[in-house]
């Protein structure tokens, strides 16, 4: 395991002594079951808050698998993951939701919005069954538009948004529930480099002492604005660097 | 609760986002239940006429029928055969008619022909006949003692003669009967109890036995009986007219008849339920078939929906409501258009609406409950996809 990033992990103990937001401990990922085939194999990892880390590979290197775990939409098949202490294998599907809803803030290559919805209804969307009142609920999420930039996009659907402002307004759904963790799938992937590079200061922006953001990509330049970088090849971890060279 | 209100918040959003398909899988529900509701509320608006005219004839006349042995030719009743039946203690009213052969009855000059070959019933009628029969005159009046007494020749149209003899109301009109000229006096309303007696006109007993030459002995003798006993009258009545003696008497409830003609016609209402449950079946299967394309179609919301935390169950709970909604709105609106097109025909066709409001609820629980079960499979499709899968990462 890494030594913790330059600052301060904010409890105020040391790196070691720091609880991990995200702890991966020799976790396989076999599909199939008469042929098996390890996308994941007895892989360790732990992510801190504060950290800003690029997880980069290959296709094929298990970087998909590897989100897919983090982000608790998968479960692997030995091993153990765990999100602030909590074993998510022991979460039956209503807490282990919860758990991902509160504490996970997706962004996908392809936005993956929702087309009927405006930007306001989908970033309203990771408010849903909160106990929120209607008005608190849309407020929390202009706020969270506003903050990107959106706030004349509000009352527009998906269609009707250029690629950039609907990756923000899927940025925007990420943050709304001011998750521990940003988990981001090749987020530039569909992007212009104009847009790309506005939405990775965006990512740079939303870097704080109690958040972690986490981005697989296989893009060099995004994989090189992130402090951490951790290198996978065949369903291992094969790198994970520190970067004194970072630009923020 | 609030849960409960963003479900429905999603569920609704859902539906209104794809209006079309909305709208076309309501139709299996709103077909159905319109189907089931028009069914009944036809059939049963058919003889709504019936039986809103059954209430107000009452069902306690009594007809009582001379004869009923084979070849006797123009079996009677003895002459005071009224007085019999007014003995029975049940019995309210009577008055008898006798029938009158051998005449023929001319309402103009020159049409002898046509009514020689079918002769109008010509029936001996007492005074109190519409009394008894509780049938209003239509125009003019009945016969009455001074028609007997002052040996006037009058005559009362049934409603069916009188319409046939082309009768102006108000019109002074003499009728030929066996060459006499008699004047119309009156027309009698339509008897619904006993339509024979629309086709027939009457005279008073003395004209009949004095100018149109019969014995008098009365035919047909109608009984009002006190309500609720009317069965057990129509059974007293055989012996209190023949008192041990030969006459042969039947008796009849006409209102029975009635009463079974006015009951909606069962089986084309069965006929029709089940074409109802057949659409609302149909429809469900459409229902059932729409979703699940639906939750493939929408495999990158479900994938999303579980990525910002909602739990399969919700995920389930969302398409179930949505079939949910399609059932109410389907259900509500087939029952508008059901009651709709029962209103419509019965204006058409002049019947009175009859519609069984209670049993709507029934129906349009019933598309609910098609919907749900419709529902549940593609739910649980939808709360089972992995939303790795749908997300296409990496």
């Amino acid at each position: 395991m890494s030594a913790p990033g330059p600052e301060t992990p904010p409890n105020g103990t040391d790196a070691v002594g720091a609880t991990p937001l995200l702890e991966l401990e020799s976790v396989s990922r076999v599909y199939g079951e008469e042929v098996e085939v390890y996308a994941l194999r007895d892989v360790s990892l732990k992510i801190l808050p504060g950290e800003f880390i690029s997880i980069v590979g290959p296709s094929g290197s298990g970087k998909s698998t590897m989100l897919g775990l983090l982000g608790v939409l998968d479960l692997p098949t030995s091993g153990t993951i765990r999100i602030a202490g909590q074993d998510v294998s022991a979460l039956d599907d209503p807490t282990r939701s919860r758990l991902r809803g509160d504490s996970i803030g997706f962004v996908f290559q392809q936005f993956h919005l929702i087309p009927h919805l405006t930007a306001l209804g989908n970033v309203e969307t990771a408010l849903l069954y909160r106990d929120l009142r209607p008005k608190e609920r849309h407020e929390r999420a202009r706020a969270a538009l506003d903050r990107l930039g959106l706030a004349a996009r509000v009352d527009h659907r998906p269609v009707q948004m250029s690629g950039g402002e609907q990756q923000r307004v899927a940025l925007a759904r990420a943050i709304v529930t001011d998750p521990l963790m940003i988990l981001a799938d090749e987020p530039t992937g569909a992007l212009d480099s104009a847009n790309a590079a506005h939405v990775l200061e965006i990512f740079a922006g939303l870097e704080s002492p109690e958040r972690a953001v986490v981005m697989v990509t296989h893009d060099p330049t995004v994989a090189n604005t992130a402090r951490r970088k951790v290198s996978m090849r065949d369903g291992e971890i094969v790198a994970d660097e520190q970067r004194a060279d970072v630009i923020p | 609760m609030s849960q409960l209100r963003d479900l429905l918040g999603v569920a609704w959003s859902g539906l209104k986002a794809r209006k079309v398909r909305t709208l076309m899988i309501m139709l299996g529900p709103v077909i159905g239940v319109a189907a089931m509701v028009s069914a009944i509320g036809l059939t049963e608006s058919a003889k709504g006429e019936l039986q809103a005219q059954l209430a107000d004839l009452g069902t306690n006349l009594i007809i009582a029928q001379a004869g009923g042995t084979f070849g006797s030719q123009n079996p009677s009743f003895p002459l005071d055969a009224v007085q019999r039946v007014e003995n029975v203690s049940t019995v309210t009213a009577a008055a008898a008619t006798t029938n009158v052969s051998g005449v023929v009855a001319l309402p103009v000059q020159g049409a002898s022909n046509y009514y020689e070959a079918f002769p109008v019933p010509i029936r001996a009628a007492d005074d109190s006949l519409p009394r008894v029969l509780d049938v209003p005159l239509i125009d003019g009046r009945w016969l009455n003692s001074a028609d007997s007494n002052l040996h006037l020749k009058s005559v009362v149209l049934g409603s069916g003669i009188a319409k046939q003899y082309g009768y102006l109301p108000g019109e002074i009109r003499t009728i030929r009967l066996n060459g006499t000229n008699f004047g119309v006096v009156g027309v009698l309303g339509s008897v619904a109890l006993d339509p024979d007696l629309d086709n027939a006109a009457f005279v008073t007993q003395w004209a009949a036995k004095h100018i149109l030459n019969t014995n008098g002995h009365p035919n047909q003798v109608y009984i009002r009986a006190v309500p609720g006993t009317t069965q057990a009258t129509a059974n007293a009545i055989p012996t209190a007219i023949s008192l041990g003696g030969t006459d042969q008497v039947s008796t009849q409830i006409p209102s029975d008849v009635l009463q079974a003609a006015a009951q909606a016609n069962r089986t084309l209402q069965e006929v029709a339920l089940l074409a109802g449950l057949l659409a609302l079946t149909v429809g469900g299967i459409g229902i059932a078939n729409v979703m699940s394309i639906s939750v493939i179609q929408r495999s990158a919301e479900i994938g999303i929906r579980r990525a910002v935390g909602h739990s399969r169950s919700k995920i389930a709970a969302q398409f179930l409501l949505e079939s949910l909604f399609v059932g109410v709105l389907g259900g509500i609106l087939g029952a508008v258009l059901g009651v709709a097109v029962v209103y419509a025909v019965s204006s058409f066709a002049g019947w009175v609406v009859v519609i069984s409001y209670a049993d709507i609820p029934i129906w349009i629980g019933l598309a609910i409950i098609v919907s749900v079960v419709a529902g549940l499979f593609p739910s649980i499709k939808a709360a089972r996809l992995e939303p790795l899968e749908t997300l296409r990462l990496g």
